[in-house]
């Protein structure tokens, strides 16, 4: 009897300790499936991450009040014209923005400034935003390379190697 | 040789002098000591216990995210500080002002050092710049304080 009593308790100890584990989010990895976003761009019109599939894409998390990441777009600018090729044959790459600002304009104005050509989205929840939470954002900025099967492929790239990475993995 | 001893002697200390001041002027290059910076857990408490006295909260970030608090917008604009000036001027200077931010670690923020400044300048006996040094996601969202 006793025997048994000590048994339930530990199969419900391990029952407990599973639950636990469960609950707690698994960290984001390469080769997981990209968690989907789907979020509005300046103009309201909502766009997905998975609509972008088929192309390679950089999901860079940025804002118009981070200054690191201001200055990192001008470089993203000079990756997007190397590698940005939807009419030729191969792999292409795209970038699908997600911003963390809380004010429109700052966002649009940012945007402008920099003249950025690439796909913006945010919900201007600034670090509340639940994405910063799916994504486990520690910081900004921050990247996510998604192969065109919508897996992540690289994590947190940033220049020379961002650029060698994608050198062999676009257009091929 | 006892010269080369003694050259070696004094410029070790040489040496030790600078490395001292180096870490001396990092120390004191922030506007804030570090008595000065809020502990996240103790702003908590103030907001949760109704019988403790609150504070006066103020954002001088991108976005207010406590519950209470006055959003005075980005310290690094001045139309901000002046914001920030107007809210502290009819304040009890000896009421606790804790700011924050939280847009990203202390050292590339653009909002807390002139915001800071200014609440000092206006003589808070007791300004406060709360300690998120990462961001106010992860050492204060994350840590489930209360979000307005």
């Amino acid at each position: 009897m006793r025997n048994i009593k000590l048994f339930i308790g530990f199969a419900s100890l391990l029952f407990f300790l599973n639950q636990e584990r469960s609950l707690a989010q698994k960290p984001i990895e390469v080769g997981d499936l990209a968690p989907e976003i789907v979020l509005p761009t300046p103009g309201g019109k909502m766009v997905s991450l998975s609509s972008m599939k088929g192309n390679l894409v950089l999901v860079d998390f940025w804002a118009s009040w981070c200054a690191p990441c201001v200055q990192e777009q001008p470089e993203l600018k000079k990756l997007y014209a190397k590698y940005h090729h939807p009419s030729q044959t191969g792999v292409n790459l795209d970038i699908y923005a997600v911003s963390l600002d809380s004010k429109k304009d700052a966002w649009e104005r940012a945007i402008k400034k920099l003249d950025l050509p690439w796909t913006q989205v945010s919900d201007l929840k600034f670090w509340t935003s639940p994405v910063a939470k799916t994504y486990q954002l520690e910081g900004i900025p921050f990247n996510v390379l998604v192969d065109q099967k919508g897996y992540i492929i690289a994590l947190n790239l940033h220049g020379e190697q961002l650029d060698q990475f994608l050198s062999k993995r676009v257009g091929k | 040789m006892i010269r080369r001893k003694t050259l070696s002697i004094i410029l070790g200390f040489l040496f030790m002098a600078l490395s001292w001041l180096t870490t001396l002027a990092q120390t004191t290059a922030e506007p804030w000591t570090d008595s000065e910076l809020k502990p996240t857990q103790e702003l908590a408490d103030q907001i949760n216990d109704s019988g403790k006295k609150k504070p006066l909260i103020i954002n001088v970030g991108p976005q207010a995210v406590i519950p209470g608090s006055l959003d005075a917008g980005p310290g690094s604009e001045k139309d901000n500080i002046k914001k920030l000036e107007k809210i502290l001027s009819t304040q009890d200077k000896n009421r606790e002002v804790v700011i924050y931010c939280g847009c990203c670690p202390f050292a590339k923020c653009p909002n807390v050092r002139p915001a800071f400044k200014a609440v000092k300048e206006q003589g808070f006996t007791q300004a406060r710049l709360l300690n998120i040094p990462k961001n106010i996601k992860t050492d204060w969202i994350d840590k489930n304080y209360p979000v307005q």
